[in-house]
């Protein structure tokens, strides 16, 4: 059995418009308003960013369509729980303006995956799609969805804005309220100071570099001193940057204390307290190596398996841990750690 | 073990199909130069169908900076998750580090068929 931390649906943009009030609908149908884009490589895989085999039969693009999802995905690896994490387009937190539009379509988008996906498999958990950048707006939405059985995180963007400030702490806590866990997975450019690298193959390779700066901020910003039971999961970075990152934020701390008098905790303790880190995409190692990396962490209780299904850089549960794991560490990290840490599960 | 895959003609420089060969599936490609190969449809890396991915080039190695040179157009076959590169004519061998390979079998045409062998 498997609970899958990060599967991305994919919404047609024309999907959205039975969702969509005016004047926001006719921005898409009639002036085909889409999500800025930034990105400038070519497609890095042979399907661009998405796995050549998951693209719909009939020429969807990978993720659009339900049945394809269970056969292809949930069926074939047992699937016990997926976390559907969005396609990041749109994102309405990533939006650098007209926030209005942002806050139609977040709950747009939740309306959509409710009825498209999460009631049409018992399998399949949400994640709750707000515009950040106006709080107040995004505490709205939260309470509009939040109480929703299925719908267990708030989903935020890991771009060139840093949650933590104080500012966001509404939505924080919202999200605690109604038993809500942040997820925040990068979306684009997260990485070089909201520029992009000149290869893919740069930006690919630094993307835990935009979560470390997010841990950090979200950390020394207070925000689980504010909110000792929010849970934040760390979606798509990989979890091997994270013993480097609490042995640097302990030593600073320790050093630096006096600059954040509201961190009461050390940071490593407020890591494994209330984080979760997803595993793809994995880097090769050995069992000798995972288990190197576990025991720096103090913990085998914060890292829990994700395919990244249908992305290019998919992990298979079945290849891309290294073998011979023991089994009860097998159980936490494709099931136990996933259901203990949310608080819905 | 032998076995009759296909007819010459079912694939033209360039393509690749699947196939069974007993109980492995297995990937024939038909390289630029029309030769036949073939190879177990399954990646070394994470077990990806071969056989959904591109039958493709690559940019060739080189010293400079900048400087894309696409060459080997329909001898490469590319993995459809994670795009490893691997020559269908040296033995499915892997670009980036050729001491790693996909199994490959041996192919012969007799007549106008292409038939593999384990």
């Amino acid at each position: 059995m498997l609970i899958d931390t990060d599967v991305h649906e994919r919404v047609m943009y024309e999907e959205l418009l039975p969702y969509l009030e005016q004047p926001w609908k006719r921005y898409i149908e009639d002036c085909h308003w889409i999500q800025e884009k930034h990105m400038p490589y070519t497609q890095p895989a042979v399907a661009g960013v998405d796995r050549a085999d998951a693209r719909i039969p009939d020429g969807r693009p990978a993720g659009t369509d339900l049945s394809f999802m269970q056969q292809q995905l949930l069926d074939a690896n047992n699937h016990e729980k997926a976390v559907l994490t969005g396609a990041l387009d749109p994102s309405p937190s990533s939006m650098h303006g007209w926030y209005e539009m942002a806050t139609a379509l977040a709950t747009a988008y939740n309306n959509w995956q409710i009825d498209k996906w999460l009631d049409q498999d018992e399998r399949l958990y949400g994640s709750i799609h707000i515009a950040a950048q106006e709080p107040w707006n995004a505490v709205k939405e939260i309470e509009r969805i939040g109480s929703h059985p299925k719908m267990v995180q708030v989903l935020l963007p890991i771009d060139d804005k840093l949650w933590g400030d104080p500012y966001y702490h509404p939505i924080f806590e919202a999200a605690q309220r109604h038993n809500l866990a942040i997820g925040m997975h990068h979306n684009e450019p997260p990485v070089y100071y909201g520029q992009w690298p000149k290869y893919f193959i740069e930006w690919h390779t630094l993307i835990p570099t935009s979560h470390m700066n997010v841990v950090t901020n979200m950390i020394f910003n207070g925000v689980f001193d504010k909110f000792p039971d929010l849970k934040l999961i760390m979606i798509e970075g990989g979890f091997t940057y994270v013993p480097f990152l609490m042995n640097k934020m302990d030593q600073q701390y320790t050093d630096l204390r006096h600059e954040v008098p509201w961190v009461k905790r050390m940071p490593s303790d407020i890591v494994r307290e209330n984080m979760l880190f997803t595993t793809q995409p994995l880097e090769s190692m050995k069992k000798k190596e995972l288990m190197q990396i576990i025991d720096q962490l103090g913990s085998d209780e914060i890292i829990s398996f994700s395919t990244d299904y249908p992305h290019w850089d998919y992990d298979s549960p079945d290849a891309a841990l290294p073998p011979n794991l023991d089994d009860d560490l097998k159980e936490k990290l494709y099931t136990e750690n996933a259901r203990n840490f949310y608080p819905k599960f | 073990m032998e076995q009759k895959v296909c007819h010459k003609e079912d694939l033209q420089p360039g393509e690749m199909m699947e196939s069974t060969l007993g109980k492995h599936s297995i990937v024939v490609c038909r390289a630029s130069d029309g030769h036949y190969y073939a190879f177990l449809n399954r990646c070394i890396h994470q077990g990806a169908p071969l056989s959904k991915g591109k039958l493709c080039g690559a940019p060739a190695p080189t010293d400079n900076v900048g400087e894309y040179n696409f060459e080997k157009d329909g001898d490469i076959l590319r993995c459809p998750w994670h795009g490893r590169e691997f020559d269908v004519k040296n033995e499915g061998r892997m670009l980036v580090n050729e001491k790693y390979k996909v199994k490959n079998f041996s192919v012969s045409v007799e007549n106008n068929d292409v038939i593999v062998y384990n």
